[in-house]
């Protein structure tokens, strides 16, 4: 397709769109004085980036995302913001704290990742067009998990158990010694 | 009609995580609720995921690595956030507040 002189092609054009949806909604992530609306922009950015997967040739990654992002960790941030927050009260010069001077902070830090990724040369070792297109399915992955990552894949689950020990007995109320 | 790629340049997914990261930056110098920091976190650990995936998946000998790296920061991510919103909602039950400047009770 030919817009404007440029010959785009229709990946490009969801990449662009997709891209648009997760920064808009990622820049409502931090500048929501509602917690909640926050929370609810999180889980549209989290969308998107599922979606930067899929383009990027990594559909079960894309799946993951939107089952334990989307679908857990949004959930567990919405039940804890009902949980400790008086959701509707506070403003905006509340729940933002010295903006002028972080938006440069982070703008120095953006320009600086800017030009890293512009003057780097990644010619030798990347495909140009794209991704290349190669087995990626879910027989990849799992290949992968259980044969040369197998130990961290094991140690993984260690941890889990051991936060999910760990955020009931932090969550849990003291009732022995209130 | 593209036999090797989609013709999305890397350059294009490596400024949108650097964006991401940014924002995240930014999220974890203005918020002041705790709950507001760990969405920030979240922010920065995705921006990062796409970097990872974006390199695993451009290299001219493509390697799952990039992937099974994205799964293991995402279920770390889990761990986190379950464990900081335990922490914060203790906080709430301690203090009725989850202002990060004004929590003081490990402070010397």
């Amino acid at each position: 397709m030919q817009i404007l002189g440029f010959y785009i092609t229709g990946y490009q054009i969801a990449f662009i769109a997709v891209a648009g949806i997760t920064v808009l909604s990622a820049i409502g992530v931090v500048l929501m004085p509602n917690i909640l609306r926050a929370a609810l922009c999180l889980g549209l950015m989290l969308f998107g980036v599922a979606g930067i997967y899929a383009l990027m040739n990594a559909p079960f990654l894309a799946a993951v995302q939107v089952m334990i992002y989307v679908g857990a960790i949004t959930t567990m941030i919405i039940l804890a913001i009902f949980l400790s927050h008086r959701v509707m009260k506070i403003g905006f010069s509340q729940a933002i704290y010295n903006p002028l001077l972080a938006a440069a902070a982070a703008g120095v830090m953006f320009l600086f990742l800017l030009v890293t990724v512009a003057n780097s040369v990644w010619v030798r070792e990347i495909t140009a067009g794209g991704p290349a297109r190669t087995n990626v399915g879910v027989d990849a992955v799992a290949t992968a998990l259980l044969q040369p990552y197998v130990f961290p894949f094991e140690l993984a689950s260690v941890v889990l158990l051991a936060v999910l020990i760990g955020a009931v007995v932090i969550a849990k109320e003291d009732t022995a010694d209130a | 009609m593209h036999s090797v790629g989609y013709g999305i340049p890397i350059s294009w997914i490596l400024t949108l995580g650097a964006m991401l990261f940014c924002i995240g930056l930014f999220g974890m110098m203005v918020r002041r609720s705790a709950i507001g920091m760990l969405l920030s976190i979240e922010l920065m650990l995705n921006a990062a995921n796409i970097n990872l995936v974006a390199f695993g998946s451009y290299l001219k000998l493509p390697t799952i690595a990039g992937q099974v790296f994205t799964i293991f920061v995402i279920t770390l991510a889990a761990a986190e956030a379950a464990i900081g919103l335990a922490i914060v909602i203790n906080i709430y039950r301690n203090e009725q507040h989850i202002d990060a400047d004004k929590i003081s009770a490990m402070k010397m």
